[in-house]
C-alpha cells in the first residue's frame, strides 16, 4: 500500500489532543465528521490547514499526539485525508490510536525532520517501509509488525474477534489453576 | 528469575505473545465512560451481534459531562445507560456518580495485581493499588469489551523510588509535578513508573492515587504501587469486595505482589521526598513546572512563555490569577478537599473559585464534616460531582487570556477553554491563591501548620 500526498509541514514538538481536537468537540458517539475540528485547538491551526488543503500527510517533531486517549483525534485526521504522520516519537495512546484507524504513524530520526518538513509531497510504501522525497532520496523506516496488518487488511476490531475463543480457553485454565 | 511488579502482573495476564514484542494481555476489568465507550459498543453492536465477552468485567459510569449539558451529551448518556441496561452493566449515573477514576476505587472496583483499562488517559491513577491500569483509545477498549484482551507492546520498567517524608507544606501533588518535571513531559514514554522507596509507606491511598495520576503526562504507560496494610485497609469491608475469610485468602495473595529484592529494572530514578516544596507549573505542559519559591526559568520554551503572557525570571508568587479550581481526578477526593478547606476556613477568596467533589460519595462525606459550609463561608462555588472545568468541556470554562490556579493534571493551550491559561498546583496551594488573587502558599496565610496536620 503506498501513501502519496502533500506534507502539511507542523513544525513543533509536543502537539497534544487538546490541540488537535479540543474536548467540547467530544460530544458525539459515532466516529465520522469530525475532520471540521481539527486542530482549532491549536494557535494558527486553521490557517495552516488553509494553506495545504489537500495534504494527507503530516510532518512534525517529537511527541505527537500526548495528552488525553481521545481516539477522536484519529478520527479526526482521517476525517480530513491524513494517511500517515512523519515524527520522531508519538505518544503511546495515539500511536494505537493512529494504527486501528489506518493512520501510519511513521518514526524517523530527529535529524530527518528539518528536511521533511520543506518538502512538498512525500511517497510512503507501508509494505517495504520506504519513505520516498520527490528528489528521489529514500528513508527507510520500521512500523511495528503486527500493527501494520491492521493498516494493510481488516483492522484491530476483526484482529481481536479472531482471539475470542483462545481468550476463552486461557480464561477456564486460569480459573481451573485457581481452584 | 526476581521480577519487578510490573513484571509479575504481566506475566499473570499474557494469553499469547504476539508478532513484533506484542502480547495479547487478558483485561480483568474494563471502565467504561460517556465520552469514549459509545463508538466501541456501536461498533460490536453493528458488526459483532452486540456480543461482549464478560459484561461482569465491566463498570459503567456517566461522569465526564454529568448531568448532560445538551443534547449530543444527553444522547451520550443514553447511550451508555441503554447499553448498561441490555447487557446488565453496573452503572453509576446522576446521583452516585462522579470521576471515573474516583468512582471506580471507592466503590471496590479495583484490586493488587488486577489489568485495568478505561478509555481516559488517567486511568494510571488506579496503579496505586498495585493494578496495571490502563489508558487506551475507544477501539482499544472496544476489543477489551468484544475479546477480553489488548494488544500490547510490553513497555520497559522504570524504578523511582521515594526517599524520606513529605513535608514544609509538600503533597503528594508536588511530588507528582516533581516527577514530571524530572523526567519531562516524553521522558516516561515507553515505561511503566513503578514506585518504590520508604516513603511510599506513608502516603495514604489517597495520595498515591495522586502520585499515579500524573504518570501519563511524562508520557509513561501508566504508575504502580505495590500493595501493603494501607491499601489492604482500604479494601477491607469496602462495597463489591468480598468478606470475612475470602477477603483475607485475597490479602493472602496480594502479600505475594511486590516487586522481588534484586529485580532488575531498564531504568532508575531517586528522589529525597524530604527536600520537596509546593510546585506549581508555569508554562504549557505539566513538565515545566517549578517550586512556587522560584522563578520561570531562563531557559524557558518561548512558544510556552507567549501562550502564557510570562518572561523568564518572573517570581511566580507575583503571578495574579483570575479564577482558582479545586477538583478533577488528580485532587478531588475527601483528603484533598480538607486540605483545601484548612486553608479556607475563615478566609474569604477575592477571586471566582470553584470546588468540585470528585464523585458524589466525597461530596457526601464532606458534608458530613462540614467541608462546604467553608468553601461556601469563603465564598467559593461547591458544585456537585464531575470533571467540571479541568478539560472546558462543561462549566467553568476560561474566557481568552485569562489564568486559572488550578488542582488539575493538564495546563495545554485551551484546556480549559480557548485561550484560557493554567497553573498546576495541589489543593493547598489552589485555595491559598483564591485567598490572595495570586499564585501563593498556605504558609504566607500562616496556614502551613493546618496543612501538615491535614497530612
Amino acid at each position: 500500500m503506498i501513501v502519496e500526498g502533500n506534507v502539511l509541514p507542523l513544525d513543533r514538538a509536543n502537539v497534544d489532543t487538546d490541540q488537535i481536537i479540543p474536548a467540547h468537540f467530544l460530544t458525539g458517539t459515532e466516529t465520522t465528521g469530525l475532520g471540521k475540528h481539527l486542530f482549532t485547538g491549536m494557535t494558527g491551526g486553521a490557517d495552516l490547514l488553509a494553506a495545504h488543503p489537500d495534504a494527507s500527510v503530516i510532518v512534525t517533531r517529537e511527541n505527537f499526539g500526548c495528552g488525553s486517549s481521545r481516539e477522536h483525534a484519529a478520527w479526526s485526521l482521517v476525517d480530513r485525508g491524513f494517511r500517515a504522520v512523519v515524527a520522531p516519537s508519538f505518544a503511546r495512546i495515539f500511536f494505537e490510536n493512529a494504527y486501528n484507524n489506518g493512520i501510519a504513524p511513521i518514526v524517523v530520526d530527529a535529524s530527518e525532520i528539518d528536511a521533511l518538513l520543506r518538502v512538498p509531497r512525500l511517497s510512503i510504501d507501508l509494505e517495504s517501509e520506504t519513505l520516498t522525497a520527490p528528489d528521489g532520496s529514500v528513508l527507510r523506516f520500521e512500523l511495528d509488525p503486527l500493527r501494520k496488518q491492521f493498516l494493510l487488511s481488516g483492522g484491530y476490531m476483526a484482529f481481536m474477534a479472531g482471539k475470542r475463543e483462545a481468550v476463552r480457553a486461557w480464561l477456564a485454565q486460569r480459573q481451573l489453576a485457581a481452584t | 528469575m526476581p521480577k519487578s511488579l510490573f513484571e509479575k502482573v504481566w506475566d499473570a495476564h499474557v494469553v499469547e505473545p504476539l508478532a513484533g514484542g506484542n502480547a495479547l494481555v487478558f483485561v480483568d476489568r474494563v471502565v467504561a465512560h460517556e465520552i469514549t465507550t459509545p463508538q466501541g459498543a456501536l461498533e460490536i453492536e453493528r458488526r459483532y451481534g452486540d456480543e461482549l465477552f464478560d459484561p461482569a468485567r465491566i463498570v459503567a459510569i456517566n461522569d465526564h459531562v454529568s448531568p448532560a449539558k445538551d443534547t449530543e451529551t444527553a444522547i451520550q448518556a443514553k447511550v451508555l445507560r441503554d447499553w448498561a441496561k441490555r447487557h446488565g452493566i453496573v452503572l453509576y449515573d446522576v446521583g452516585q456518580n462522579g470521576i471515573c477514576h474516583v468512582v471506580a476505587p471507592e466503590r471496590g472496583y479495583v484490586e493488587p495485581g488486577m489489568t485495568l483499562a478505561c478509555g481516559d488517559s488517567h486511568t494510571c491513577t488506579l496503579g496505586a493499588f498495585g493494578a496495571f491500569a490502563l489508558g487506551v483509545g475507544s477501539t482499544t477498549q472496544g476489543g477489551a469489551m468484544l475479546a477480553g484482551c489488548l494488544v500490547l507492546q510490553r513497555p520497559k520498567v522504570m524504578r523511582v523510588t521515594l526517599e524520606g517524608r513529605l513535608q514544609n507544606g509538600a503533597t503528594a501533588k508536588d511530588l507528582a509535578l516533581t516527577v514530571v518535571a524530572t523526567l519531562g513531559f516524553k521522558g516516561g514514554t515507553g515505561y511503566v513508573l513503578e514506585y518504590a522507596g520508604d516513603a511510599l509507606a506513608t502516603l495514604s491511598m489517597d495520595e498515591r492515587m495522586t502520585l499515579c495520576n500524573m504518570a501519563i503526562e511524562a508520557g509513561a504507560t501508566t504508575g504502580m504501587v505495590g500493595p501493603d496494610e494501607t491499601t489492604y485497609s482500604y479494601l477491607r469491608g469496602r462495597e463489591n469486595q468480598p468478606t470475612g475469610d475470602t477477603f483475607e485468602r485475597n490479602v493472602a495473595r496480594w502479600r505475594a505482589l511486590v516487586a522481588d529484592p534484586d529485580a532488575s529494572y531498564d531504568r532508575e530514578l531517586r528522589i529525597d521526598v524530604s527536600a520537596l516544596r509546593p510546585m506549581v507549573s508555569w508554562g504549557t505542559n505539566p513538565g515545566e513546572s517549578v517550586p512556587i519559591d522560584g522563578v520561570v526559568p531562563a531557559a524557558a520554551n518561548p512558544e510556552s512563555l507567549r501562550y502564557m503572557d510570562l518572561e523568564p525570571g518572573r517570581a511566580l508568587r507575583t503571578i495574579e490569577v483570575d479564577q482558582a479550581f479545586i477538583g478533577s481526578c488528580t485532587n478531588s477526593r475527601i483528603s484533598d478537599l480538607r486540605a483545601a478547606a484548612d486553608v479556607l476556613r475563615g478566609r474569604t477568596v477575592s477571586i471566582p473559585t470553584i470546588v468540585t467533589p470528585g464523585s458524589q460519595a466525597v461530596k457526601r462525606a464532606a458534608e458530613r464534616e462540614g467541608l462546604h459550609d467553608v468553601f461556601q463561608d469563603a465564598g467559593a462555588l461547591w458544585t456537585h460531582s464531575s470533571c467540571g472545568p479541568c478539560l472546558g468541556m462543561s462549566m467553568g470554562v476560561l474566557a481568552p487570556g485569562a489564568r486559572c490556579i488550578s488542582s488539575t493534571n493538564r495546563n495545554f493551550p485551551g484546556r480549559m477553554g480557548t485561550g484560557g491559561r493554567v497553573h498546576l498546583a495541589s489543593p493547598a496551594v489552589v485555595a491559598a491563591s483564591a485567598v490572595l488573587g495570586r499564585i501563593g502558599s498556605p504558609d504566607e496565610l500562616g496556614a502551613v501548620a493546618l496543612v501538615e496536620a491535614a497530612r
